[in-house]
């Protein structure tokens, strides 16, 4: 047989008549198809199939659980998204491009006051314009939804109250865009304007009217949504420090900047269901909430996630206008669309939480970090959001990946006459981290060692416990900080540059899906479900509700199921629009979906792969054992002459049963601390990143230009290597940002004053460094292949690298993001006041001679690498626990060990007047405790 | 963003430009013209004083002119930022114009004539609502000004067109034309402090183009902008220096992006006796940006000295 093995199945040419007539049992159906265009099998890719199995691929950190799994196939190759073509095609469905018959056009009502009552609200001009077909209030819809269901505290529009500019008030519907418009402006709402908030540390005292009330869990009558008190650890630890860094940190809000405004299009079919398609990210939740809004059962709801152009967090609320369209819908009996404007994409917002937030960070003189104390006040503006979450995740996402001696942690989020914030790519960690990494450069110059090497000589190894009880699997940061030392030429640079440039270091850990699901765990039911259906033509048609918001989540569920089955990718099929066919999927967020949905597909692909092997079997007469799979063929592994095409073992294994199906599904393990809040931030997995970001300061205008940056990220294994290096570029980009020059500004009235993509800045190519993304593969135990996140762990380390390498640069910390030129002008000219100096070219850059602590690094540092090597690869399986270091047993409980080791969630009574700034939403009772509310 | 209604006039010569201009004015309509679009059309999609009565002058004739010392109104910025005809400054300032999308539709004419911006007044109608309007577009209201409070006499949103300065330190004059014939002036003389007035142009009346001394040529010079990003940004404050190829005493200087208009600096230069630090002085010492743009007016006051430095230096 030359060439290869032929894939066609059956069908010699002579069992066909010349003649047209039918043999006996004998019919000609046209071929199914071979799969794929390609006649013969390809021979195994070995470079792509792990060592362990016999292949080539290296395996630093050892097997792997999915090994057997491996065909070679194209888990670990860069290939373009499935999706891509449809993208620059311009035939990918966003939300604005449904167009349903008979539509008409949903505007909304919008507050024009900060803070106010409704009083009353008069439609009836509008519903006598010609060409409106439905007016709707928040009378329509009394219920209450929210992201997670201890904080629902949004309605579809107001009740009683509006709670900043752009709060929906009424909502119209009408035959175009024109005549909806005009019948916004004629609905008349009189309102009792209330006094307003937009300082969040005002949100931290008593008023006569808080934005919201919680009933007898309200803190006194202030603002305060959530607060929180975590300490872990013996804090006499911190007495006495060798050096210490005390760090106030301001953060402007920013918004995520989507490409895409939000739209929906709500529809109630021929038989009274809501056909509802929207750009969301959680589509599982808006389905919950439109339910609970709408008063009908959630099977009577189809959500339909159009393509989603661009999430990054401000798509997985349920949304207020989703609900309007809804109502509008049913009440006009026709399909209603509303599409926002930019402006009300910021007034909806959930973008990342302006923050005030103190860190005090402390060394002993081993150099080990022996407290991080965090207080972090966040601003929630008008709505509870995911913000409950995030109150956690700025504290308890700091406690890795370094070993520390002791945490402390005060978080408050409080209400204010703001748009609400939210999720936003890398939630909850972003801010803390720059200032955490910050502190760890400024303590190592206090130290006279290299902060790289501070860092190396105080990382948790793999397989380990963080002091808060967070159980680390897999652990590449030690690897990426070697690799962007080496690559950025960082021993050369650092602290020997001229005045104006600059090299600056940051790190990242972040958690790779949540744990505790928001919506689930109590019934057990999985995290994600795949089910796979292969009919008789061999296509795989895969059903997963994975959310693909750009991220490539359709890419990596259909290539982990190629990969399983061996088959081309084009065979592979993926559905994941709608809710009626697709299995539940908890969403988009907290950075789950490849670690969860993969996992699922990979057991409900393996099913698959059973049944085909299995038929196999009886046909070759060898046991599934022996068979391989490669390239549409199953054969045996010491002849590949005696095998099967898998379209032959596909008809075989259908035999009396018809489509093959499946179902795999993934529920993370049970793990974590039992105290209050211990879930926040659990993950099955974490990810791990550093940066060296190296830049320009102009002396002269205080312009900071990013040049080029050096970007390691663990995450575990790259299924898709080219998506990966994607995700580090835009999160490089996105946090570049942040860093620089993006911020939602409230100005003297408390108007949001740059609603729009021309004054709110985000870089431009221009502004873009040139990015060396550095993938790192610790390969995780328990993620698929290896695969652990790669999509929000990226953003957080160019935050601090820029911000060290401003320092390197120029020799001043600034903490109040974003560094914008007039900020870093004002703080130049300020030392220059301090120095004496006239001229900013002869200010003074840092300096480091190494002190003798130094090689004590060092040597730490290498003694710890021969460490996490042995316990990557499972050679040293003892416990590990956060203490270590400091000379504890890990088998011993830790508060055994020490006096004075602490596990707390709420304050002592003694510790209320050392508290921060958001530490004291403590000094508040809650109206349970004060008599109210019963 | 909903366009709204109005009828567009499509003229295809100057004459007829004119015609369509005096029959509106006769009717009391109002109108506004259109060259580019990219000043407007997002002012109109944000509704802000729009006209009933749009007319294009995207169909004249003869306008479109680029070469040393004649630039047509409707002589579109790409064109003329990769012109080898054009003198280098201006060829220099128009690449440093917007975005380059933004520059394959926009003029000279546009950019001369373009509107004053402020952050309380480039708003969606909703978004002006909610404060009340303001002096520039008050909807009937007499509304204050958001920037100065407690006044609407005069508007102090801040002209942020890149190319005017620099036809300035080159001696531009400007021609205009309209239903009461043509008339030319220098470009520092066309400009009128407020934000509404802005210019000179009488109703009907529309800037043909722009012309240059016949030296122009020997002149040399520079355009520094302060934004903060390399593309779209509108300049935060900007600096234009030109001389005699050779001969510093010539200098002139000009800044844009400041106040409600670009001026020239004659009588800073004049009295610094050629020292560039004390123009940078003088000019500071002479200039009070107000809170409407991106940064603080502080920094943007302070960084007018760094960039006449700059568009000094040769």
């Amino acid at each position: 047989m030359s060439g290869g093995y032929k894939q066609q199945p059956g069908s010699g040419s002579g069992e066909i008549r010349k003649d047209g007539k039918r043999v006996a049992g004998k019919q000609s159906f046209a071929p199914p198809g071979s799969g794929g265009s390609r006649p013969v099998m390809k021979p195994r890719d070995l470079d792509f199939i792990p060592e362990m199995v016999g292949g080539k691929e290296k395996q630093p950190a050892g097997a792997h659980i999915h090994d057997r799994a491996r065909t070679g196939t194209i888990v670990g190759k860069s290939i373009p998204l499935v999706d891509a073509n449809a993208k620059v095609t311009g035939q990918a469905w966003y939300g604005d491009d449904v167009r349903l018959p008979n539509e008409i056009i949903g505007r909304i009502v919008r507050s024009p006051h900060h803070y106010a009552k409704v009083v009353s609200i008069d439609t009836s001009k509008a519903e006598a314009l010609p060409g409106v077909i439905a007016v709707a209030t928040g009378d329509d819809a009394p219920n209450k939804f929210g992201v997670l269901p201890v904080t629902k505290d949004e309605h579809a529009m107001a009740v009683e109250k509006v709670r900043h500019v752009g709060d929906l008030v009424a909502c119209v519907a009408a035959v175009d865009e024109a005549t909806a418009r005009e019948a916004v402006a004629l609905i008349e709402v009189e309102y009792e304007v209330l006094d307003s908030i937009h300082d969040m540390k005002k949100g931290l005292e008593d008023v006569d009217e808080p934005i919201h009330w919680r009933g007898k869990y309200h803190v006194g009558s202030t603002n305060v949504q959530k607060r929180v008190f975590q300490e872990f650890g013996d804090r006499s630890m911190v007495e006495n420090p060798n050096a210490m860094y005390h760090g106030k940190w301001k953060y402007m809000g920013v918004n995520h900047g989507f490409t895409e405004p939000h739209a929906v299009v709500a529809h109630w079919d021929s038989n009274g269901r809501l056909q509802l398609y929207t750009p969301q990210q959680v589509p599982h939740y808006a389905h919950r909430a439109l339910a609970t809004v709408l008063d009908v059962p959630m099977h009577q709801v189809n959500v339909i996630r159009t393509f989603v152009g661009g999430g990054f967090g401000g798509k997985s609320d349920p949304f207020p206008h989703e609900m309007c369209a809804a109502i509008l819908a049913r009440k006009a009996g026709r399909p209603v669309r509303i599409t926002f404007d930019r402006e009300e994409v910021f007034w909806v917002n959930r973008g990342r939480h302006p923050s005030h937030i103190e860190v005090q960070m402390y060394a002993d003189e081993e150099a080990r970090i022996s407290g991080f104390d965090i207080d972090a006040l966040i601003d929630g503006g008008g709505f509870a959001s995911f913000g409950h979450v995030t109150s956690y995740y700025n504290g308890v996402l700091a406690t890795a990946p370094y070993e520390l001696g002791s945490f402390h942690y005060t978080g408050a989020r409080v209400w204010t006459n703001k748009p609400a914030s939210g999720a936003m790519r890398g939630h909850g960690a972003v801010n803390t981290r720059t200032a955490v990494e910050v502190g760890l450069d400024d303590m190592s110059e206090q130290l006279q060692v290299d902060p790289i090497d501070l860092r190396l000589a105080n990382l948790l190894p793999p397989h380990s416990r963080t002091i808060s009880g967070f159980r680390i699997t897999s652990n590449g940061m030690r690897q990426a900080l070697q690799e962007v030392r080496k690559g950025s030429d960082w021993d050369n640079k650092f602290r020997k540059m001229p005045l104006g440039k600059g090299i600056g270091i940051g790190c990242g850990f972040f958690i790779s899906g949540s744990g505790l699901p928001i919506h689930w765990d109590p019934n057990k039911f999985p995290h994600a479900t795949v089910h796979i259906q292969i009919d008789m033509d061999g296509g795989v048609t895969v059903h997963t509700g994975a959310a693909d918001i750009g991220q490539g989540s359709t890419t990596a569920v259909a290539q982990v199921v190629a990969e399983v089955l061996a088959l081309p990718i084009e065979m592979i099929h993926v559905r994941s629009h709608e809710s009626d066919t697709s299995p539940v999927d908890l969403g988009s967020y907290s950075s789950r979906v490849t670690f969860m949905n993969a996992n699922a597909a990979i057991r409900a692909a393996l099913e698959i792969k059973e049944k085909l092997l299995n038929a196999a079997w009886d046909t070759l007469g060898y046991h599934p054992d022996t068979l391989v799979l490669n390239d549409r063929r199953i054969y045996y592994k010491h002849d590949p002459a005696i095998g099967m095409s898998y379209l032959e073992a596909l008809h075989k294994a259908q035999e009396d049963r018809g489509a093959l199906i499946s179902s795999g599904a993934y529920r993370s393990p049970p793990m974590g601390g039992v105290h209050k809040g211990a879930a926040a931030g659990l993950a099955p997995a974490y990810s791990f990143s550093a940066y060296v970001a190296e830049v320009e300061v102009d002396v002269e205008t205080g312009l900071i230009k990013c040049t080029d940056v050096w970007a390691a990220h663990d995450c575990g294994k790259a299924l898709n290597p080219l998506a990966v290096e994607g995700q580090i570029i835009g999160s490089c980009h996105m946090g570049l940002g942040q860093v620089l020059t993006e911020q939602m500004v409230y100005g003297r009235t408390g108007h949001l004053q740059n609603p729009n993509l021309l004054d709110y800045k985000i870089p431009s190519v221009h502004e873009m460094p040139n990015v060396t993304p550095i993938i790192i593969e610790s390969c995780d135990p328990e993620g698929p292949f290896g695969a652990k996140e790669a999509g929000e762990g990226p953003l957080l380390p160019i935050l601090p690298a820029v911000v060290n390498a401003v320092y390197d640069a120029i020799g001043i910390r600034i903490n109040d993001l974003p560094l914008t030129p007039d900020k870093v002008w004002a703080a130049i000219a300020k030392k220059m006041k301090v120095e004496g100096i006239d001229d900013p070219a002869d200010l003074p850059v840092p300096r480091l001679d190494f002190s003798e602590l130094q090689k004590k690094l060092e040597q730490r540092a290498s003694e710890h690498e021969i460490r996490d090597k042995r316990r990557q690869r499972s050679e040293d399986t003892d416990a590990y626990v956060n203490g270590v270091l400091f000379g504890f047993d890990p088998n011993l409980p830790l508060e055994d060990q020490v006096e004075g080791w602490k596990s707390a969630d709420k304050p002592e009574p003694e510790q209320l007047a050392e508290l921060g700034l958001a530490g004291k939403a403590w000094l508040k009772q809650e109206q349970r405790h004060m008599g109210g509310e019963r | 963003m909903l366009m709204p209604p109005f009828e567009l006039h499509k003229p295809t010569s100057v004459e007829e430009a004119c015609e369509i201009a005096s029959q509106l004015l006769e009717s009391g309509q109002e109108f506004d013209w259109i060259a580019g679009g990219t000043d407007i059309i997002p002012n109109y999609k944000w509704h802000i004083n729009t006209k009933p009565h749009v007319i294009s002058l995207a169909g004249l004739e003869g306008v479109s002119t680029i070469s040393m010392t004649e630039i047509g109104c409707m002589a579109r910025l790409h064109d003329i930022s990769v012109s080898s005809e054009v003198h280098p400054l201006i060829a220099e300032a128009a690449s440093k114009v917007a975005s380059s999308l933004i520059r394959r539709n926009a003029t000279l004419g546009g950019n001369l004539c373009l509107d004053t911006r402020c952050f309380w007044y480039n708003q969606a109608e909703e978004w002006r609502s909610s404060i009340d309007w303001c002096h520039k577009a008050d909807c009937g209201t007499g509304a204050d000004c958001r920037v100065i409070p407690n006044q609407n006499t005069l508007c102090v949103a801040t002209y942020q067109g890149d190319i005017a300065p620099n036809l300035m330190v080159l001696d531009a004059t400007v021609h205009l034309i309209g239903p009461n014939g043509a008339r030319d002036m220098p470009l520092t003389e066309f400009y009128q402090l407020d934000g509404m007035t802005r210019n000179v142009l009488q109703p009907g009346e529309f800037m043909l183009k722009v012309t240059l001394p016949s030296d122009v040529s020997e002149w040399v010079g520079a355009y520094r902008k302060l934004r903060l990003r390399e593309s779209w940004d509108f300049p935060e404050a900007g600096a234009a220096a030109a001389w005699k190829k050779g001969d510093k005493s010539t200098l002139r200087v000009a800044t844009t992006a400041l106040e409600s208009i670009p001026r020239r600096h004659d009588e800073e230069v004049a009295e610094s006796g050629g020292d560039i630090k004390s123009i940078c002085d003088a000019v500071y010492n002479n200039t009070k940006p107000v809170n409407n743009t991106s940064l603080p007016p502080r920094y943007r006051r302070n960084m007018i000295k760094v960039l006449i430095k700059r568009a000094c230096e040769e």
